[in-house]
């Protein structure tokens, strides 16, 4: 069993997995000869499914394993941002599976180079003094010679998985949407939902009701570019509406069915009901999800990508988010799964 | 009687807050050691494996200073110990600002009554403020023998000497919760030193992935300023007393020089400028059965000499040591000390200045905003109505239009019109809900 890579690019790993981490400790990473999946199934909230191509975070890369070059390990996320977090400056990092006391680790190797003067740009009266013996010393500071080249190895432990351990674990399956449309920015929408939470957690206090039930936000779309975020407790009812918002057109390529199956998408069905400033009761699908659940899935706004929610009404909520790629192809894309609560 | 009087320059009081910040990650209460010509302070952990000994100069650290201990002469002291806690109170962040913004002052004194003829000693501080506020602190102390750690450089024989930046660059890849910390030094031509954090429990099964990250940082030799260690030489030392020391001695921006010889042997760190001597004492752990103890008087090591020629220190130093019998004890009696005079004005133990303890070694990024909100911590925060009206209606009658003004609710706990100062403060609606039509 062997994996390597080098890590192309560190600020975007670092962002993925501080997301994934807000979801919950440990990922599934499976990593193949075209993609690597990284999957969160936290006990209760949102699922994510991310698969991403190769050169979204590595370049020259090499999986190795007996079973059909697919190795599958379990990764403490909160031990390999920190460790990532580590090379946001490297001039170079690499990645590594490797055993030592028969622990199985990830180890990084991150090769940062800082001027070795950097602290000596605004000399003080000590740091001349300990320089009076230095001959060589005055010239570095001078003309910025030397570096530090640093080393710096980070070992996370891992579990591997066996081939049996993952296969019972599957995406969730999920009927075709009602609505779907694209969200409007995310730390927008973040700020918004956090208010709303708080809001119904500092009315909890005093009023009747667990608090489980009462930062359920209900979170609706409709086919003609609407999208409203609600809260209703004993006390208060507040709901914010974006319009303008973008729905995107479906592939016909993509539906099952093709021309037909698209006539009949529920989501041709719901263009026809509603209206596009967001004052009809009708032509919505919403959803009720947890505030705080909510809170930690916004987290992935950080990687900046376009963010597609698909609404099934009263069943789910499932966000698709496209990281930016240069070139256009092999998209990577995030999947959040978040189930609806019943009332 | 004692006589100790000094004032400090607003930089050299802020010098005070940082190191007393570092003395509180060794200890509770520090110790104060005043003779004539020098101030110290010390603190020693509970385990008693850190020792750690500022030392401010008389001369050039303060503006002013005058101490006459009571007894012993030239060579007499004055010893106390204070609660680290009290004294951050009083020294906090920021007391040194160019631009004068809050918290900055002009001057502090410091002098303490320890007068046979009062009843109370104590340390007393001044914060002479910009706008002439003086704030006076009075703080109790607890009058203890001080005790100071021998450590014999002549012996230790290894020795490196690397800019404070750079060490504390290097404390900050450290991963949090790890233990130790073992520095190594390679051996071959192109050595390196390794700066290697870890914990050393070892847990199986499902527990493997919480075992904390172990960090190895490889440093060339060259990179230090001054590097003369036993090639193959582990030394361990726990790795929260080497972050506290790297990011104090960051702030002077200096050097930081280690001394030590072998492991099971006390290792000296030590740095310092303007008046201001730093030296920690650590305890040190470590294979000594390992080559390096096969030499047990380390004959000269090898000698990697970096740009900055080594000069031979020849420096003799030692403390007169009587056994560290410890103040740990101090802590308590302290607060005894304390319980014993309720009258007197104690800065209250807020928390210290101290940033959140993560922000000294975790990158501060704009990330943060994308982080789940915690909802729980800033409750206190929210500003918010109750609008409940369910569980204080018995105190702030409810009204309503029934005209009899809700006196029902308050009459049969205020007992009648005499003492019915709780309806008094019922403030009376100007207007009926049945005059006013159209609303609802």
């Amino acid at each position: 069993m062997r994996f390597k890579a080098s890590i192309q690019n560190i600020n975007t790993f670092t962002k993925l997995t501080a997301s994934l981490n807000s979801l919950g400790p440990l990922a599934w990473v499976k990593l193949s000869d075209d993609q690597v999946c990284f999957t969160i199934i936290p006990e209760q909230g949102t699922q994510v499914w991310a698969v991403l191509s190769i050169d979204t975070i590595f370049e020259t890369y090499t999986v190795q394993s007996a079973a059909g070059n697919v190795i599958n390990l379990e990764v403490p996320l909160t031990s390999l941002t920190r460790a990532l977090k580590s090379a946001l400056n490297a001039t170079s990092a690499q990645i590594r599976l490797t055993k030592k006391d028969n622990i199985p680790l990830l180890a990084l190797t991150i090769v940062t180079t800082s001027a070795s003067n950097s602290y000596a740009a605004f000399p003080t009266a000590s740091a001349n003094n300990n320089n009076e013996d230095g001959v060589d010393a005055p010239f570095d500071s001078a003309f910025g010679g030397g570096s530090r080249e640093t080393i710096v190895t980070q070992e996370v432990p891992v579990r591997v998985l066996g081939p049996d351990t993952v296969a019972g674990l599957h995406e969730p399956q999920c009927r075709e949407p009602d609505v779907h449309i694209i969200l409007p920015p995310l730390l927008q929408l973040k700020s918004i939902s956090d208010r709303f939470t708080k809001l119904a957690l500092a009315g909890a206090k005093s009023g009747s009701g667990t608090t489980a039930a009462r930062t359920r936000l209900e979170l609706a779309a409709n086919m003609h570019g609407c999208l409203r975020m609600s809260i209703k407790t004993d006390a208060m009812s507040i709901s914010s509406v974006w319009t303008d918002l973008n729905n995107p057109e479906l592939d016909p390529n993509q539906v099952a069915g093709g021309e037909i199956g698209l006539a009949e998408h529920p989501s041709t069905r719901m263009k026809q009901l509603g209206t596009a400033d967001g004052r009809s009761d009708e032509g919505w699908a919403s959803v009720r999800i947890d505030g705080r659940d909510w809170g930690k899935v916004m987290s992935v706004g950080r990687l900046g990508g376009r963010v597609i929610a698909c609404f099934c009404h009263d069943h789910a909520l499932i966000l698709y988010v496209y990281l930016p790629n240069e070139n256009g192809e092999d998209e990577s894309v995030l999947t959040y799964y978040v189930s609806s609560y019943s009332a | 009687m004692v006589v100790l009087n000094f004032t400090l320059t607003p930089e050299a009081a802020s010098k005070v807050h940082d190191l007393l910040l570092c003395l509180g990650k060794f200890s509770d209460a520090v110790a104060i050691e005043a003779r004539s010509s020098r101030f110290t302070f010390t603190a020693l952990n509970s385990s008693k494996s850190a020792y750690a000994a500022l030392t401010l100069d008389a001369h050039t650290f303060f503006t002013k200073y005058e101490c006459i201990p009571s007894r012993g002469g030239p060579d007499g002291r004055f010893t106390c110990s204070i609660s680290t806690k009290a004294l951050l109170s009083v020294f906090k962040g920021r007391l040194y600002d160019p631009l004068g913004r809050d918290g900055s002052i002009d001057r502090c004194e410091v002098s303490v009554s320890d007068k046979p003829s009062q009843t109370e000693c104590r340390f007393i501080i001044k914060m002479i403020c910009n706008q002439g506020v003086i704030k006076t602190y009075k703080l109790t102390y607890e009058a203890v023998e001080v005790m100071h750690a021998l450590f014999d450089r002549n012996v230790a024989k290894n020795r490196w000497s690397m800019h404070s930046s750079a060490v504390k660059e290097y404390v900050e890849y450290f991963g949090t919760k790890t233990e130790m910390l073992d520095i190594f030094s390679g051996e071959g031509d192109d050595a390196k030193a390794v700066f290697k954090s870890y914990t050393e429990k070892i847990s199986n099964g499902k527990e493997v992935l919480k075992h904390p990250l172990v960090t190895a940082v490889a440093v060339n030799t060259s990179d230090f300023e001054e590097f003369s260690v036993q090639p193959g030489l582990h030394i361990i030392i726990s790795v929260k007393d080497f972050k506290a020391i790297a990011v104090h001695a960051d702030t002077l921006k200096t050097s930081l020089k280690a001394f030590y010889s072998q492991p099971t042997r006390p290792l000296q760190f030590s740095y310092g400028c303007d008046g201001l001597a730093c030296e920690f004492t650590l305890m040190t752990s470590g294979d000594y059965t390992a080559p390096s103890s096969q030499a047990p008087t380390p004959a000269p090591a090898v000698q990697i000499l970096s740009r900055e020629n080594s000069r031979p220190e020849s420096r003799t130093r030692s403390f007169e040591m009587p056994p560290p019998a410890e103040p740990a004890s101090a802590s308590t009696s302290f607060r005894s000390a304390r319980r014993r005079n309720p009258g007197s004005r104690q800065p209250a133990a807020s928390k210290p200045a101290a940033p959140d303890p993560d922000s000294l070694f975790v990158r501060q990024d704009e990330d943060e905003r994308w982080e789940p909100l915690e909802y729980n911590q800033d409750e206190e925060e929210t500003l918010g109505w109750d609008a409940s009206a369910e569980h204080d209606a018995a105190v702030f009658p409810t009204f309503r239009d029934s005209g009899s003004l809700a006196r029902t609710e308050t009459e049969g706990s205020g007992g009648g019109g005499g003492d019915g100062g709780g309806s008094t403060e019922v403030v009376a609606p100007t207007q009926r809900v049945s005059q006013i039509k159209g609303l609802w």
